[in-house]
């Protein structure tokens, strides 16, 4: 009854007269959360339906979203949101399962690996229980499977096989028969994520190859080497998907474009988990607004609100000093540090004072 | 003013960062639960209110259905809308709890609030001719401002402000003092009307328009309740904020002594410009903790059920300074609220003589 008042035009007119809010059948939310978390509005709540083990440090959470959430393609990736110690949170994930899935029982996975120092990802290991609720955002990236029966390459390192699964499965399914290789990199064989359902695939999906590399079980470290590629058949016929730890990456992109393979054809995905900056880290950095597409560097003598100004935006503000929350705005990412407190921030999305925030490291501000 | 030499105000400042320090490394799930625990009781009782509402033909029924409104109005505006639109739960990334986009129940628009109060006013406190809200430039409460004979009629006009006070508040923008001098023009004025009326016209529309008419056969008795519970949080919200800063011993400033001020001026100013009131603790809550207007403005932007806590520190630190610490009773606080209403009405020559009696 309530998604009356998000899609019928007049309706949410008069929501918004009556509740004071864009999002006028959010008004109800406090209520409703009590009575069923799954009821509220504001964010699509997704319930874990179950969580498993793939590692000593991944787990796979069974979400089952509200039914109104959007859908996703295999290889995208969606905010997540918790609430931590009062604070709401967001985090990218990438979906590992496919989209098969959700349309047959709507339910979809995160595989999730905590990083060490990693406040949201420790924190969903620890607390995070079947029955919860969290919040699912609108899926987005663009590392979309290969259309018309191309033969393709993986070369997944790490918990980067995420979005890789997703697709694989989707292959899979599509019952595509060009060949797939997936050249998977792990420290070791007891770090494979998605073990069961890579194996299962092999044996049921006659187009793929399954090549695990486990990087730190002999005596010389084993990275990925021109020899990987040679035994790779075709390969300059192959479509390239990397996803993994930027040194991976890189050294992937070297190799490959020494083979001459064209960069339209080579697609990674790649959203670093934003590094929270050390205290000893200098101040300064660049600077991106992203709204007006303006980018500026810092030498972290001034504050967001005197260096958006000085690249020709005017922002609101206030008393300049701290007080009025006027300057308020949000940090899509990167780490700055409060000029009145001495303290960093968190390195995700949150709102700060421009008036007294200085960049530390690479900054973006939804300005 | 009490006068603090720089090396003083430094130690003041240091002295109030401590306290902030220590509140903001604490910030957690205690005050997220206990703002939504707020946000969900005004929930219940404007739909509660807004239910009962057209049962207000059985007497009872209506008395529960003005004051559950009333009530709901009041801790929204208060307790919610005022403290969350000054950033004190920013930090909790709440969209529905920002204190940029958040738009509450009353005339005045959000943005016009952010403007007029959280910035010129807790900026400029109390600085006679830059601090607007000191009097609404309606009232005259200090001898800063020259008697003319108008101003005996000023307790009237105080009754009618505190009455109307949603609109009051939603017009203070546009400085009418000002237009009427000449000073400025309507026409500069044109953005601020519009949001004005846009704003305003909304809340008229809902509790005047809306609900009377889906309750057709019982429109009047909503309409006179709605209105009920607009006038009693409009007599609620004025008084305490008379109280907050219009009380005996709250101090006004001129702008030569506080030209570039240092942050530890600033702090006294707020130290001495305000003034607290002692109550129960569901009075706290119903002014929004505005009962503790000091900590309030020396810390604007602590989630306000905070203040109550830091109290001892703060009267502490202003004992440590010698700093007067204003605060009595809600009775005593409000009455001589009304006595610096009534003196000021008079002609400087009489007020003096009474004063001398």
């Amino acid at each position: 009854m309530l998604s009356l008042l998000e899609q019928n035009p007049s309706l949410r007119w008069l929501g918004k007269q009556l509740f004071n809010r864009e999002d006028p059948a959010a008004f109800f939310d406090p209520l409703l959360e009590k009575l069923n978390p799954m009821w509220v509005r504001q964010y699509v709540p997704a319930r874990v339906r179950s969580v498993t083990d793939e590692t000593v440090d991944t787990k796979t959470f069974l979400l089952e979203p509200a039914s109104r959430w959007a859908g996703f393609e295999a290889g995208q990736h969606v905010n997540i949101g918790v609430d931590i110690d009062g604070i709401r949170r967001n985090r990218t994930f990438s979906l590992s399962s496919s989209p098969r899935q959700w349309h047959s029982d709507g339910t979809v996975t995160l595989t999730i690996k905590r990083l060490p120092g990693g406040l949201v990802t420790n924190w969903i290991h620890d607390n995070l229980q079947v029955g919860d609720v969290v919040g699912v955002g609108d899926a987005f990236g663009d590392f979309r499977v290969p259309e018309d029966q191309e033969p393709a390459l993986y070369i997944a390192g790490g918990s980067g096989i995420t979005p890789v699964l997703s697709q694989l499965e989707t292959l899979a399914a599509s019952e595509y028969s060009a060949p797939v290789t997936l050249l998977y990199f792990v420290r070791t064989q007891a770090d494979i994520i998605g073990a069961r359902k890579l194996y299962d695939l092999r044996q049921s999906w006659l187009a793929l190859t399954l090549e695990i590399v486990a990087t730190n079980e002999s005596a010389t470290p084993q990275f990925l080497s021109s020899t990987h590629l040679d035994g790779v058949a075709g390969i300059d016929e192959r479509r390239c998907y990397l996803c993994g730890p930027q040194g991976l990456m890189d050294l992937a992109q070297e190799l490959l474009g020494q083979r001459n393979i064209r960069k339209d054809r080579i697609h990674s995905t790649f959203f670093s988990v934003p590094k929270a900056a050390l205290a000893s880290d200098d101040l300064g950095g660049e600077v991106t607004f992203s709204r007006s597409n303006t980018g500026v560097t810092s030498e972290g003598d001034a504050p967001l609100l005197e260096i958006a100004e000085a690249a020709n935006l005017s922002p609101r503000y206030g008393c300049r000093m701290g007080i009025c929350h006027q300057c308020s705005c949000k940090k899509a990412s990167g780490t700055v540090v409060n000029r009145l407190t001495g303290q960093a921030s968190g390195p995700g999305e949150e709102t700060i004072q421009l008036c007294i925030s200085v960049p530390q490291g690479p900054v973006t501000i939804e300005l | 003013m009490k006068k603090l030499n720089e090396a003083q105000l430094n130690e003041l400042e240091q002295d109030l960062n401590a306290i902030r320090q220590d509140v903001l490394a604490d910030l957690g799930e205690r005050d997220a639960n206990y703002i939504r625990k707020i946000v969900r009781l005004h929930r219940s009782l404007e739909v509660g209110g807004r239910v009962m509402m057209p049962f207000g033909f059985i007497p009872p029924v209506f008395v529960a259905a003005v004051a559950s409104l009333g009530l709901s109005k009041i801790l929204e505006n208060m307790e919610i809308g005022h403290n969350v639109m000054h950033g004190q739960y920013d930090w909790m990334n709440d969209p529905s709890l920002h204190s940029q986009t958040y738009e509450w129940d009353t005339a005045c628009t959000g943005d016009s609030w952010r403007r007029t109060h959280n910035y010129e006013h807790h900026t400029y406190t109390n600085i006679i001719g830059k601090d607007r809200d000191y009097g609404y430039a309606l009232l005259r409460l200090s001898d800063d401002r020259r008697w003319k004979p108008a101003h005996t009629l000023q307790f009237a006009n105080y009754v009618l402000l505190s009455s109307f006070f949603q609109w009051g508040v939603g017009l203070h923008e546009l400085e009418f003092e000002r237009v009427r001098r000449g000073e400025i023009s309507l026409a500069e004025k044109k953005g601020f009307l519009k949001e004005f009326f846009r704003k305003g016209g909304r809340q008229a529309f809902k509790d005047y328009v809306f609900f009377p008419v889906v309750t057709l056969p019982v429109a009047p008795i909503v309409l006179v309740g709605n209105i009920g519970a607009n006038l009693i949080r409009n007599l609620w919200s004025s008084t305490v904020i008379f109280c907050g800063h219009f009380t005996q011993d709250a101090e006004t400033f001129s702008e030569a002594e506080c030209e570039n001020e240092s942050k530890g001026h600033w702090y006294l100013r707020q130290l001495t410009g305000s003034s607290n009131f002692t109550g129960p603790n569901w009075m706290h809550v119903l002014s929004g903790h505005l009962s503790y207007q000091i900590e309030h403005h020396v810390f604007p932007d602590l989630p306000a059920h905070r203040y109550r806590e830091i109290s001892p520190r703060v009267q502490a630190v202003c004992e440590k300074h010698g700093i007067h610490y204003n605060s009595g009773t809600f009775r005593k606080q409000y009455s001589t609220v009304l006595q610096r209403i009534l003196k000021f009405s008079l002609p400087d020559k009489v007020r003096m003589r009474l004063e001398a009696a």
